[in-house]
């Protein structure tokens, strides 16, 4: 039997790479970073808010989101929208992915049991 | 009165470059705030769902590299392979040749041997802490400033040879060598001093300075002659039985004569036998005439079996 930290490490390499895919793709509709970790988990993305926030940053400085204050709240809040070339990235992302999953589907219906 | 949201902000920006700080100053807190907001909307209390906001968010520290992408390793893989080697070929033989050298000196200088031995050790140690330290440093600097090494690609070429074969390590090389050098210099330095004085005061040699006519230069002759073997050995990978043949040689080269001058008194120095009351007592110098013989014999057996055994062992 696998032990639990084996199992979680693993897990967690598996997922590293979906955060910012599932950002992407969230973020066509703008939000700031709170209601985008409980948009993420609602649908089955749990993020640390320690990965997320700097990481929003670092697809702003990258160019793949463009962000904008929203004042008009009780408290100033910073909104992240997918850029035009965050939408390419995206794109390319969202085929790799596709390839990722055929591949596996191909190979596992192809090997023997 | 500062809130620990405040500590926790003051203490995350003080890492992060200053031309975001601000910023990353109100996104964190609207964040923070947002999060304890979710947790009292389901009816916790305030102070705890603080406690725990910021618990779940962790170190400062950690969270300021992540915004300022900031390695949290000395030396990451990009580098640690280049430090490790440079680290394992400085410290194989430097402090050990520096302390060896210091050793030498202060001993010539007119130091106890004692003295010698203890500068050198302490020597060797500080130059293999220096030299760990600075590298370790050059390394660190190299991380954060991610400066590219442009060390040549690795290739099969360079491919270490005989890998498999290999059954004796660059370490009992270095051992051995080390050894027959040592003892190379204490038949030369017994000599000029042996930290046995006459009654004038002058240095007494070990070894009958008569045998510089032709057996020492023979005895330090075949112990270079053992060094070449060591590096045809570290060469060849392995024991052979040519190398077998050459080292029984060699120690035969070694050993007989120093049985022969020993069983006919012509080793040690007579003036030191004289000097001493205790060596001229009945038999005591048949005594230690036996024990270096069987010490002798002992050395050069034990050496030639632990060849011979060897080469049986790693054979085709």
């Amino acid at each position: 039997m696998v032990s639990d930290e084996i199992l979680r490490t693993h897990l967690q390499e598996l997922r590293r790479g979906t955060v910012v895919v599932a950002s992407l793709v969230a973020l066509r509709r703008p939000d700031y970073g709170y209601a985008l970790l409980q948009r993420l988990s609602d649908h089955g993305f749990p993020v640390d808010a320690n990965t997320l926030y700097p990481l929003l940053r670092r697809l702003e400085e990258q160019g793949l989101l463009t962000s904008e204050w929203n004042t008009e709240e009780s408290r100033p809040r910073k909104f992240y929208r997918t850029s035009e070339e965050g939408e390419s990235v995206l794109g390319r992302l969202l085929t790799d992915l596709a390839t990722v999953q055929t591949s596996l589907t191909g190979l596992i219906e192809g090997a023997d049991r | 009165m500062t809130t620990l949201t405040d500590r926790y902000l003051a203490a995350t920006l003080r890492s992060v470059p200053v031309a975001r700080r601000a910023e990353i100053a109100t996104e964190l807190r609207a964040s923070i705030e947002d999060m304890v907001e979710g947790r009292t909307a389901g009816g916790q209390d305030a102070a705890a769902a603080e406690r725990e906001v910021l618990t779940e968010l962790g170190d400062p520290d950690k969270l300021a590299a992540r915004y300022a992408d900031r390695r949290l390793q000395l030396i990451g893989p990009a580098y640690y392979l280049a430090w490790s080697r440079l680290m394992k070929l400085l410290l194989s033989f430097i402090p050990v040749l520096v302390g060896v050298l210091v050793g030498l000196v202060t001993t010539a200088e007119g130091g106890s041997t004692g003295r010698g031995v203890g500068t050198g050790v302490v020597v060797a140690f500080q130059v293999a802490v220096q030299i760990s330290f600075w590298v370790t440093v050059v390394f660190a600097v190299l991380e954060r400033t991610r400066t590219p090494l442009h060390l040549p690609e690795w290739s099969v070429d360079l491919l270490p040879e005989n890998t498999p074969d290999r059954k004796i390590s660059l370490a009992d090389i270095a051992a051995s060598v080390t050894f027959l050098g040592l003892l190379i210099a204490y038949l030369v330095m017994q000599h000029f001093r042996s930290f046995v004085s006459t009654d004038g005061g002058e240095n007494l040699p070990i070894l009958d300075p008569a045998l510089w006519n032709f057996w020492l230069p023979f005895l330090i002759a075949v112990l270079v002659a053992s060094i070449g073997l060591e590096f045809a050995k570290y060469r060849t990978g392995r024991w052979t039985w040519p190398l077998v043949a050459a080292n029984v040689v060699l120690n035969l080269a070694f050993a007989v004569p120093v049985i022969w001058l020993t069983s006919t008194d012509r080793l040690l120095n007579p003036e030191l036998i004289a000097r001493f009351e205790w060596l001229g007592e009945a038999n005591h110098l048949d005594l230690l005439a036996a024990a270096v013989i069987a010490g002798t014999v002992l050395v050069a057996f034990w050496d030639v079996l632990d060849s011979v055994i060897k080469t049986w062992r790693d054979r085709g």
